[in-house]
């Protein structure tokens, strides 16, 4: 029972910490006040609850595929918005200030809606063991392990992102948004194949042997590269799509914005 | 990073839990594998307690056991001899040696078989879920306390961290609590190593500026004082020589006279500069005794009275007796400074008013003119030092050098006096005018002391009100 929620628990957690540790470094990259955090995580946490609690009645909803579909709904969302994200720092990259306030929603929603999705899966499964007295312990036990594993993770990422140079500090992190936001795509494929929305085929490999989705790399893997041990077809293409496209854009922004010593340049000649 | 210690509260704390929970699981792992050995081993050894034991093979022997364990003996030709009651009248497990897991009486099982020297087959049987539970309620007591150790951690690190940052506290609040004009060096009781290099270059940096600044003084006071002489000796052929171009019936030419007047202005700005270096509050040797304020400023309007004459000002003098602990030479000094400037800036025929009042806290001098006044943006810089108001093209055209109110600063400082400025009630809409209030603190109060801080007060609100009464 411990093992089992301390890996459920761990996978939501390391997912959520993750996005939110980026998320905060650049948010004081671009030297916006943290206060959104405590609204967003706020937001998502009784979202969360309202969802979990909810659940029964969303899955009956489009002939019982109603949590697949809502999923996968707010996978894309959540990727539609770290593209986003990824395009005002670029925009703001040389401190210009422009669309903080846009910027600032965006990284709140990601957040609430990060927090909503993986709090309310580890909602349902808390609340399925609170009768089975025995194996609550385990289970609470094992869940406060998970979380503190996933948390801890997350701070230390945090610091790492924050300690680095800050011209270094953007293209990791734009990086790391784009290898999250491509997994978002995995998995939201994933959940229209369970919808049967999108035909599943055979896995293309099976590299559970080799790094088992289970272990603790394993789970950072999919929280940050969103790996998968036996993917399809369609979710390796989706995810790759989704890597492409935002890769594409945020290119795309880096080369329409001016750089930072063109700017200087310009200062000094007005 | 906004600050040290919440940065290594929250980094140690999680890397003490990753590397905690880690362990633990590992702990739990490795734990629960053993006490799974444990009891395949406690199940091997009721196997063969049981094939130890001669059974009576003409009726089936029923034994009754608790829920966690179930037996089978079987006879070479498939009779069962013995069970445990909870144990079905089937065969359990198969027929092989060793460990398997089956289903029976709705749980599921973990089965050993063994064969005895004379053939009989025994089964033992123990619950898959209870065997789990047990070994999990065991080996989570080992793991409890290492997530309770948590919030301790937390604490000590909190506490441990605050002491281990307790120097630079010190030395931030020791560079707090410092003045702008106090140069000692920083006194921090057995520096930490690592502040060390810190507390040596801020104190070096405090010994330059401070030698640098008595070097500044040294050489103003100096250059000053040795130019006194040959001023004065200038001064004394330009008067020969318009005495001797009198006697000899020649007009004196219009350049003497300019001369006359430069060498005057630069008397007066070398004297100015002895003034003010002498008046420096870490350097001037005040005494201080009881002073009637009000009288002191009497006598200098008395002395200054000539000059007001010749502008034809109307001076007055206002207030009443009040005394305060202060010293003599300085205060004359700044009350002949205030009215000087009253009477170079206030226009021919303009009024000044001087006035001694006791406050409650304090004695206030008031000095009014209607001149120009000084705008509310420059009030502060007025009393650095060569500071004008417009620079040299001074709108009044009056010769100054911009000592005055830096004397008057010093003194005020010396004194541990609140000077204020703002609009005179004298003046009107082209010529505000300017009204500097100095407030003397009382004796009784307040002991003057040499390393007092002086106060500037530009306040607006009180200079419109005081606008619009004029």
């Amino acid at each position: 029972m411990l093992l089992t929620s301390v890996i459920l628990v761990l996978r939501e957690v390391l997912e959520a910490a993750l996005l939110l540790s980026i998320l905060l470094a650049m948010s004081q990259y671009t030297g916006l006040a943290a206060r959104w955090i405590l609204m967003a995580l706020a937001g998502g946490i009784l979202g969360s609850i309202a969802y979990g609690a909810s659940i029964g009645t969303v899955s009956e909803m489009f002939e019982g595929m109603g949590q697949e579909l809502l999923n996968a709904a707010m996978q894309f969302v959540i990727y539609g918005l770290l593209l986003v994200i990824g395009m005002l720092l670029i925009w703001n990259r040389d401190g210009k200030q422009q669309y903080l306030k846009l910027l600032q929603w965006c990284m709140a929603l990601a957040v609430a809606l990060a927090t909503l999705r993986e709090g309310s899966e580890v909602y349902v499964y808390m609340i399925a063991f609170r009768h089975q007295i025995d194996s609550l312990q385990s289970v609470m036990l094992g869940a406060l392990i998970g979380a503190g594993i996933g948390f801890s993770i997350g701070a230390l990422f945090y610091y790492l992102l924050v300690g680095l140079a800050r011209k270094r500090r953007l293209v990791v992190a734009l990086v790391l948004l784009t290898l999250v936001a491509a997994g978002l795509c995995l998995q939201a494929t994933q959940l229209l194949e369970q919808a049967d929305w999108l035909p599943a085929g055979p896995p293309l490999w099976d590299s559970s042997a080799l790094l088992p989705e289970n272990s603790l790399v394993g789970q950072l893997c999919y929280a940050l590269l969103g790996y998968e041990a036996s993917p399809t077809l369609l979710a390796v293409s989706a995810y790759l799509g989704g890597l492409m496209l935002m890769a594409l854009l945020l290119w795309a922004t880096w080369m329409k914005t001016p750089s930072e010593s063109g700017r200087e340049v310009s200062n000094e000649f007005a | 990073m906004k600050s040290i210690r919440i940065f290594l509260l929250i980094a140690l704390l999680s890397t003490i839990t990753l590397v905690n929970f880690i362990a633990a699981l590992h702990g739990y792992r490795a734990s629960m594998a053993e006490a799974e050995r444990l009891f395949d081993r406690q199940v091997i050894g009721t196997a063969l307690l049981l094939a130890a034991i001669p059974v009576n093979e003409r009726a089936p022997l029923v034994v009754k056991e608790n829920d966690q364990l179930a037996f089978q003996v079987w006879s070479r030709d498939g009779k069962l001899l013995m069970r445990s009651d909870n144990a079905p009248t089937d065969p359990i497990g198969d027929a092989s040696d060793g460990f398997a897991e089956s289903n029976f009486s709705g749980f599921r099982w973990r089965v050993y078989s063994h064969a005895a020297d004379d053939g009989r087959s025994i089964r033992v049987a123990e619950r898959v879920d209870l065997r789990f539970r047990l070994a999990d309620e065991v080996v989570l007591q080992s793991v409890v306390p290492i997530l309770l150790g948590l919030p301790v951690a937390g604490l000590l690190i909190w506490l441990v961290i605050g002491r281990g940052l307790a120097s630079l506290r010190q030395l931030t609040g020791e560079l707090r609590r410092k003045r702008a004009e106090d140069l000692t060096p920083l006194a921090l009781a057995s520096p930490p190593e690592e502040l060390l290099p810190l507390v040596d270059s801020t104190n070096a940096l405090l010994e330059r500026l401070q030698a640098s600044f008595d070097r500044e003084r040294r050489f103003s006071a100096d250059a000053a004082h040795e130019l006194r002489t040959p001023i004065a000796a200038i001064q004394v052929h330009a008067d020969n020589l318009a005495n001797s171009l009198e006697h000899s019936g020649a007009e004196a030419p219009d350049s003497l006279w300019q001369l006359q007047q430069s060498i005057e202005r630069m008397a007066h700005l070398v004297e100015q500069m002895l003034n003010l270096f002498r008046m420096t509050p870490e350097h001037y040797p005040a005494r201080f005794e009881s002073i009637d304020l009000h009288r002191m400023a009497r006598d200098v309007v008395a002395k200054l009275y000539p000059a007001f004459a010749r502008r034809e000002q109307e001076i007055e003098l206002r207030g009443q007796a009040a005394f305060i602990q202060g010293d003599r030479f300085a205060l004359v000094l700044l009350l002949q400074n205030l009215l000087n400037n009253a009477c170079k800036y206030t226009p021919e025929g303009g009024r000044i008013t001087v006035a001694v009042n006791q406050r409650e806290k304090c004695v206030e001098l008031e000095v009014c003119d209607s001149g120009p006044g000084i705008p509310a943006d420059a009030r502060e810089r007025v009393f650095e030092r060569f500071y004008r108001v417009g620079g040299d093209r001074h709108e009044s055209r009056v010769p100054g050098c911009g000592l005055g109110l830096s004397i008057v600063h010093h003194i005020a400082e010396l004194h541990r006096a609140r000077i204020t400025l703002g609009t005179s009630p004298l003046g009107n809409a082209q010529l505000p005018g300017l009204m500097v209030t100095v407030c003397l603190p009382l004796p009784a109060t307040d002991v003057p002391g040499r390393n007092a801080k002086v106060r500037l007060e530009t306040n607006s609100e009180k200079n419109q009100d005081e606008s619009r009464r004029a």
